[in-house]
């Protein structure tokens, strides 16, 4: 089976939406998926949500967006590599 | 690696600041029927006890109480920086700052001595022990952003501006020698120094977060608070020291007039680009703001060429026009995302389901957000006009009391959401 990306772009939303949607979108991943979610700025509040609801999640600066953020179930090790895969060619998250 | 992220557990009770943001609209109220009391004697000029007494109901009961109970927020949420028992220093922030600003306004109108005592030695306190926390706060933050500096800068013209503060107080009541040739500079650091730098501050993450624009410039941020607080200290030493010329306080005040005008018409340039134009009441809020500070800047312009500062008209313009719609715009988008922010902190932590939580829209109805909005537009301008014509103060005065009461309904509709959800 191979690992499926959701790109979620929540760029030009009003807080707190990008969160509301990203916790949700999330709840919605299957077997293999990670989400991808882009946003305009650093979503302070969203990785505590993500620890303590069983999510992991890498923070890197985006190409099209000032951040972009790779969530996925933690105990899903296939969409975990997927999305580490995924963020190789972006760079560290930079404040 | 932690970078400004933000654990559940780091953000305040909500009473911390909506103990703040649910009072300060009563000091408006109270403003209001001031007005209707005494009528145009409040706005002959800025000296009558009345006038006096207006004018701290609005900066000390409206304005600082809304920046205390904000920075409280500000410093864990958006610095990082915790503050110790956060509920007990809120609660005992809130008592002193409350009734200072009555005793205050009370002794400002009566004349009573025992009153301003009563009234420097709370305000003294009260701010005193704002100015440690939130100094020690942000000294140990873990952000490095702008608005950091900004809310250093401010907090240390605040310190200054307080410090004249309790010395007219007590000066007044003869417990302490009066320096009353300082009066504009305590005007000067606690307006365009406390609130105008902090509103500075704080719009660098507000407007683009909540408002959906660009970001401010990076050398905008990087030197506009501190070029502003040093023209402001060298236009403060200009008032204080006799040898200075009066031309090196005019250069000061244009640095100021420059930067203040530059603040305003880059948020209303900011505001234009904003991605989605959907109406919102709290960006028609920051137009009247900004184009009330541009009105300001021109306003002290003119009166500085013509050789006559119209002294009221420039302060209502600043506080009413500028600070307060700034203050009361930002409270539409703070009040209601608290609410909803406490709301999923309470469901994350007790492990229940997050559903079933009230969107913001729903917190505060956007109908009656406008309402205000239109009261508060009509009470500024009623307000200028009745420094013209004076028989319009009475009905000034009931448009002012509508507009905050209204205000007040609208920020208790937000905590009453909360109670029902919780």
């Amino acid at each position: 089976m191979n690992a499926r990306e959701r790109l979620l772009d929540v760029s030009e939303l009003e807080p707190p939406e990008p969160l509301e949607l990203t916790l949700e979108s999330a709840t919605r991943l299957s077997a293999g998926e990670y989400l991808r979610m882009l946003h305009r700025r650093f979503p302070c509040l969203l990785f505590d949500n993500l620890d303590k609801q069983g999510y992991g999640h890498l923070i890197r600066s985006g190409r099209e967006t000032a951040c972009e953020v790779f969530i996925w179930r933690r105990d899903d090790a296939m969409a975990a590599e997927a999305a580490h895969a995924a963020a190789k060619g972006l760079s560290e998250w930079r404040e | 690696m932690n970078y400004a992220a933000l654990s559940l557990e780091q953000t305040p009770p909500l009473s911390v600041p909506l103990r703040f943001f649910l009072t300060a609209p009563l000091f408006v109220v109270a403003a209001g029927l001031f007005l209707i009391v005494y009528g145009q004697d409040a706005l002959l000029n800025r000296w009558t006890p009345w006038t006096l007494a207006l004018t701290h109901l609005m900066t000390l009961g409206f304005l600082a109480l809304v920046m205390v109970g904000a920075v409280q927020q500000l410093l864990p949420v958006l610095m990082g920086a915790s503050v110790s028992r956060p509920g007990l220093t809120s609660g005992v922030l809130h008592g002193l700052l409350t009734l200072g600003t009555v005793a205050l306004v009370s002794g400002l109108a009566s004349g009573s001595a025992p009153a301003m005592v009563t009234a420097a030695i709370l305000l003294g306190g009260g701010f005193g022990l704002f100015i440690t926390v939130a100094g020690w706060g942000l000294w140990r933050a873990r952000s490095g952003h702008f608005t950091r500096t900004a809310m250093m800068l401010s907090l240390l013209a605040l310190t200054v501006a307080v410090a004249f503060g309790v010395n007219q107080s007590a000066g007044y009541a003869g417990a302490l020698p009066l320096f009353r040739e300082y009066t504009d500079v305590h005007l000067g650091l606690g307006l365009l120094g406390w609130v105008g730098l902090l509103i500075i501050g704080v719009a660098y993450q507000v407007v683009p977060m909540f408002q959906i624009t660009p970001d401010y410039p990076r050398w905008l941020m990087r030197g506009l608070t501190p070029v502003l607080f040093l023209a402001l200290i060298g236009w403060a030493l200009a008032h204080s020291v006799p040898a200075w010329s009066a031309w090196t306080g005019t250069l000061f005040g244009a640095v100021l007039a420059i930067g203040f005008s530059g603040f305003a018409v880059t948020t209303l340039w900011l505001q234009h680009q904003r991605r989605r134009r959907l109406p919102d009441v709290t960006l028609d809020f920051w137009r009247v703001a900004m184009a009330s500070l541009l009105a300001a800047v021109l306003v002290w312009v003119w009166g500085r060429v013509s050789g006559a500062v119209p002294e009221l008209l420039l302060g209502v313009l600043f506080v009413m026009g500028f600070a307060q719609s700034a203050v009361n715009g930002m409270l539409y988008k703070i009040g209601p995302f608290l609410v909803w922010l406490h709301l999923n902190n309470r469901r994350q932590t007790e492990g229940r389901p997050q559903t079933g939580i009230p969107n913001m829209k729903q917190i505060i109805p956007e109908r009656s957000m406008r309402y205000q909005f239109r009261l508060q537009v009509g009470a500024l301008a009623a307000v200028i006009a009745a420094l013209a014509l004076p028989v319009l103060a009475r009905p000034a005065g009931i448009l002012v009391t509508l507009s905050a009461l209204l205000l007040a309904g609208n920020l208790s509709l937000a905590y009453k959401t909360y109670r029902t959800h919780a």
